[in-house]
């Protein structure tokens, strides 16, 4: 219950009204578009990541690969901000939809599957761990999980 | 609403589709996967261009643009869709003449690419600068592509018709 008040804190805070009540196309529109760029830049990224796992572009030295990890961690500081503003806007309804508490789940996982995918290569071994049907489970699931998580937060305007 | 308009979304095709409540979430679904693929295999096509990442050799930075082109396909069939169910939306909108405007700039800087310095792509090795041409591309590819993503989202909110 105490939760529950938090939330309602928030989202009946000034900053709160500025962002869905503001006639701005700075408030809640540049929010918006600001976490749409952040998506195309972290799905943008995990995907080609991805893909080279799975043995799409083989000229590409997977040493190189590493360098798509800062750009990925950008997009996703671009998201976490925009995303925790557009959330703290509309608090106590978004805390307690599925479907938006699904797309955290995928994300979470979405990050985790990174992470490990991050290690593997950063671990040496070079081309030898695309031979570990492990890394390639990795890169799938990554794939989907991606996509997955798109889906959640566009239908997160539908399924209230 | 501007005669074209009213006449497209009287159609029966536009008026069939609109009734399938499921079709506008599901298009706008593949839509957002269609920019993911869009943009990252065209953007780090472009940032190879623009000379990061030299020890990949540019021809084989380019290996990611059938999902490049995939998406894109992806988005203009649920874009046209979109368009036939409620054009009402977007002939009006100074956002939509902005998107479709980059459209075009992206599309035509890929073809000058591809029938012009296209061909020299394969000379650069892994370790090289790419020339002034390159980077121009590069950096026109991967500007029209976010001014598009920029005013496909902000399409709701600048000029709107309705």
């Amino acid at each position: 219950m105490r939760m529950a008040a938090w939330l309602h804190t928030l989202q009946n805070s000034a900053f709160s009204a500025w962002v869905v009540g503001s006639d701005s196309i700075w408030a809640y529109p540049m929010i918006l578009t600001m976490h749409t760029v952040g998506l195309g830049i972290v799905v943008g990224a995990a995907v080609i990541v991805d893909l080279r796992l799975l043995g799409v572009g083989p000229g590409v030295p997977l040493d190189e690969v590493k360098r798509l990890f800062p750009i990925f961690w950008v997009g996703f500081f671009i998201n976490l901000v925009s995303g925790v503003m557009l959330f703290v806007s509309e608090a106590a309804d978004k805390a307690t939809q599925p479907v938006f508490l699904l797309k955290l789940s995928l994300i979470a996982i979405g990050v985790a599957v990174t992470v490990r995918i991050r290690r593997r290569l950063f671990g040496g071994g070079g081309a030898s761990i695309l031979a570990a049907s492990g890394v390639r489970t990795l890169a799938m699931g990554s794939l989907f999980v991606w996509a997955g998580a798109i889906v959640a937060g566009r239908l997160m305007a539908y399924l209230k | 609403m501007d005669p074209f308009s009213a006449w497209l979304e009287a159609t029966r095709i536009s008026t069939t589709m609109r009734n399938m409540t499921w079709l506008w979430p599901t298009c706008e679904s593949i839509h957002f996967i269609g920019l993911g693929l869009l943009i990252g295999g065209a953007g780090y096509f472009d940032l190879r261009l623009l000379g990061f990442m030299r020890r990949v050799p540019v021809g084989a930075a380019k290996a990611f643009m059938p999902w490049a082109i995939a998406g894109f396909a992806m988005n203009f069939v649920t874009g046209t869709l979109f368009f036939v169910m409620a054009p009402h939306m977007y002939v009006p909108s100074a956002a939509w003449w902005a998107k479709v405007f980059f459209i075009v700039v992206a599309g035509l800087n890929a073809m000058f690419f591809e029938t012009t310095l296209g061909t020299r792509v394969m000379l650069l090795g892994p370790n090289e600068d790419t020339p002034l041409s390159f980077k121009i591309v590069g950096g026109v590819s991967l500007f029209s592509w976010f001014a598009v993503l920029f005013f496909g989202r902000m399409l709701p909110y600048i000029g709107t018709g309705n």
